[in-house]
């Protein structure tokens, strides 16, 4: 009987996992600054408070190339070189949520799918009649709707809110790898070397070998 | 001015005739194929592992509360640290990738025969090093991946008898993987690849001694012999070009392909990533080690699995020279043995299922059994192509090989020990 | 006619080669920059390299330490009379007039370490007085009595606003 009832639980267990289970919507990350920049805001205005994003600096924003004006309004009094830390202190948020958030510096490396993953789950969120909340991309989240998803109705509120989920996972892409621009520079300049270099050893080889009767 | 220098060198040190002799002027066949290449890229990619991977220990911090942090700062605040740390992770992608073509091109024509027995045997050892040391460098980055990984895989230790649990907490120098054994993995991630380079020191004096076989699969006359440069030299170089091409593709624009979502989580020992799956270059032994249902056997498996290989010169029994260019089973043998890898890396890489288990078991099956089965094939297919008819030349060196075999037989019963 | 065709072959040759060798020789020794420039100090390092300094909240007489570089920096808002007094002499043990110590006369901003043996001095009424061997210093950070052999060091800084101080770049 025991047995029995487990079958059952892990049964509905998972039925829920698969009707949870959605695709996820492939998105193209924004790498132009407005777009990391008006996720720079989404986050300090909405994710900051519970959320902390330990690997970058307030420097790096200002090498991002964020106004210091700006920058300088954000940190107050704390050093150019201070983490962006949390506003909600570990045993507060465990207390609240039942789980202390994440941080957010890599999290669109540390989910499969990347930036759609935390794209569709930003966007994941509905209502139940129940009134409860879900999350279609990450069921057993503990996690409230932060952009406002479950309850938006109006096409154009949608549309806004789905930009703000494309301009704060661009931010975070960015905050997960910052640099990526210049990796893509450098490799261009490096591949169209090697294949220049690579001719020229081609051709040496080839007139080395001309030689052999 | 430079030759007078070298000239007071050669007096106290055989410098001008070791690079003659060894170098620029040693015979090497000249139908060797590109396949003959990546012996040199292996060696290329020892030199660049070393070297990235000093710098990045200049910056690495070893320890649990240390080791991702160290990473980021690696990452965004090390002057090209990304660099270094993306050269030294896809290097390791490709070092695997290079030995297992060597490997293939090894048992493909044969190389691994008389008289190179021991340039297999070496190159066995250096396998297992090297997987020693990207096991234990995977742990490094202290990610969830990094250390479940090695959770299971110390683990498996447990089914030494009688000490089996002593061993595990041993290895780990804890009861669990922690702190303790981050810092020793990279002590000895440090330490192994110098050992590497003294034995591949070996692997190349041993190579020197026999000479490089060739695709024909039979040792040519020395005439046909041609000096390594620049023949060699400028295809060697000529192949490094083409390999960096295909390095820097993926250094530069896809750094991330390999690595493991769950790798950017720090470790957290209460809980275990949905699925734990090794580096890709584990996988086929990693699917064998999955096959078995019971852990000892299990373990002996995955163990025999890599060894297998050594036995290889022992095993064909054919009198055939050569390898697959002359012998049509050996050809087959190996395109099914590549398929039947390919089906291993599947299953280890996918969460185990009723399909899964099944392609496990049977190709876990093939495995070992085209092992077992090659005394008997080869022996056969000896009888066959005999009776087919050879080549001349083939005829001609097997004629010449048995002469030589009742030769050294005559001189050993009369005693005449030479 | 041959044998011109052989040179000329082997003139090209020659260069094709040579020059195969210098591309690759330069593509060697790029490759080692990045290795030999990961040694130089990090992003977080050069990030404490220079401090920045808000005046605003330093009043008429007072003192602040700041850290730079892991040393101590004393910023001096100096009242008129004691700007007066400091330029009207060079000091006696290591002259040096005070218009060559400061950028804005009010502000004074030297490294507190004493000159003797490392200490850092305290402020006082007349300066600052090194508790380990007895130097004192007047306003302008000059030695007034020894131990210590010179005034204090100053940093390079500069004013990037009229409240404001960067230390770390003249």
């Amino acid at each position: 009987m025991k047995k029995f009832i487990v079958l059952l639980i892990l049964c509905c267990a998972s039925v829920q996992v698969w009707a949870a289970e959605a695709t996820l919507q492939n998105i193209k990350v924004d790498t132009d600054l407005p777009a990391i920049e008006s996720g720079l805001d989404v986050f300090m205005n909405t994710c900051h408070a519970c959320h902390t994003l330990k690997y970058i600096t307030y420097l790096d924003l200002v090498k991002l190339g964020v106004d210091k004006t700006k920058v300088d309004g954000m940190r107050g009094d704390q050093p150019l070189d201070t983490s962006l830390v949390g506003l909600m202190p570990d045993a507060a948020a465990e207390q609240m949520f039942g789980k202390v958030p994440p941080d957010l510096s890599l999290m669109t490396h540390a989910r499969e799918g990347g930036p759609s993953y935390v794209y569709s789950y930003l966007l994941g969120y509905y209502n139940t009649p129940d009134g409860v909340t879900h999350n279609r991309i990450f069921p057993a989240t503990h996690m409230p709707d932060p952009l406002g998803m479950s309850t938006a109705t109006d096409p154009a509120q949608q549309a806004k809110i789905r930009k703000t989920a494309h301009d704060v996972v661009s931010f975070l892409a960015w905050a997960a790898d910052p640099h990526k621009q210049e990796r893509h520079r450098l490799g261009y300049y490096v591949i169209g070397y090697l294949a220049f270099l690579t001719l020229l050893l081609y051709i040496v080889k080839k007139q080395v070998w001309s030689r052999l009767k | 001015m430079k030759n007078r220098v070298i000239d007071w060198i050669d007096q106290r040190f055989p410098l001008s005739s070791f690079v003659k002799h060894d170098l620029t002027e040693y015979p090497t066949p000249r139908n060797l194929s590109y396949w003959w290449n990546f012996g040199f890229l292996a060696g290329f990619l020892l030199v660049l592992q070393v070297a990235t991977g000093i710098f990045l220990a200049m910056h690495y911090k070893a320890g649990a509360d240390l080791s991702f942090d160290s990473v980021q700062h690696i990452m965004r605040d090390v002057n090209y640290g990304w660099l270094l740390r993306f050269m030294h992770a896809t290097g390791a992608s490709a070092f695997f990738l290079v030995i297992y073509i060597h490997m293939a091109r090894t048992l493909y024509y044969g190389s691994y025969r008389a008289p190179r027995e021991l340039m297999w045997w070496t190159g066995q050892g250096l396998l297992i090093m090297l997987m020693a040391t990207a096991f234990m460098g995977y742990l490094l980055p202290w990610g969830q991946m990094s250390y479940w990984g090695a959770t299971v895989i110390t683990n498996l230790f447990k089914v030494t008898p009688y000490f089996g649990e002593q061993i595990v907490t041993w290895l780990r120098g804890d009861y669990t993987v922690s702190d303790a054994t981050l810092t020793r993995f990279f002590a000895l991630h440090y330490l192994i690849p110098f050992l590497i380079i003294g034995g591949v020191l070996v692997h190349l004096v041993a190579l020197h001694t026999v000479k490089s076989s060739n695709p024909s699969g039979i040792d040519l006359a020395a005439k046909e012999n041609i000096p390594f440069h620049p023949y060699f030299t400028t295809k060697d170089l000529f192949g490094l070009g083409v390999f960096l091409i295909v390095f820097s593709i993926f250094v530069f624009f896809f750094p991330n392909m390999l690595m493991d979502p769950a790798n950017f989580i720090p470790a957290n020992p209460m809980q275990t990533p949905a699925e734990i799956v090794p580096e890709w270059y584990f996988l086929p032994f990693y699917a064998i080690l999955r096959s078995v249902p019971n852990m000892v056997g299990g373990v002996v498996a995955m163990g025999l699995s890599v060894m297998m290989f050594a036995f290889m010169p022992l095993l064909d029994r054919s009198r055939i020279p050569g390898g697959a260019s002359n012998r049509p089973m050996v050809k087959l043998g190996f395109y099914l043995f590549l398929l039947n890898m390919l089906a291993l890396g599947y299953v280890g890489a996918h969460p185990v299922s009723a399909q899964t288990l099944l392609i496990g078991h049977i190709a876990t099956i093939f495995y070992f059994g085209s092992f077992f089965l090659i005394p008997f094939i080869s022996k056969a297919e000896e009888r066959w192509l005999i009776k087919r008819g050879l080549p001349p030349a083939l005829t001609a060196l097997m004629e010449r090989e048995a002469r030589d075999r009742g030769n050294k037989q005559a001189r050993r019963r009369s005693g005449d020990d030479k | 006619m041959a044998e011109n065709e052989d040179l000329g072959d082997a003139k090209r040759r020659n260069f094709l080669i040579k020059a195969t060798a210098a591309v690759g020789m330069a593509g060697a020794v790029a490759a080692c920059l990045p290795f030999i420039d990961s040694m130089n100090p990090s992003a977080d390092v050069l990030a404490k390299a220079t401090t920045e300094v808000d005046l605003s909240g330093i009043p008429v007489g007072g003192v602040h330490t700041v850290a730079w570089q892991g040393k101590p920096i004393f910023i001096f808002h100096r009242t008129p009379e004691e700007i007066k007094a400091m330029q009207a002499t060079n000091g006696i043990i290591d002259p040096e007039p005070d218009q060559k110590r400061v950028k804005q006369a009010e502000w004074l901003v030297v490294i507190g370490i004493c000159t003797h043996m490392g200490c850092v001095p305290n402020k006082d009424a007349a300066g600052w007085l090194c508790p380990c061997h007895g130097s004192e210093y007047d306003d302008s950070g000059r030695v007034v009595r020894g131990p210590a052999p010179k005034n204090l060091y100053l940093p390079p800084y500069k004013f990037v606003a009229a409240d404001k101080i960067v230390i770390g770049v003249a």
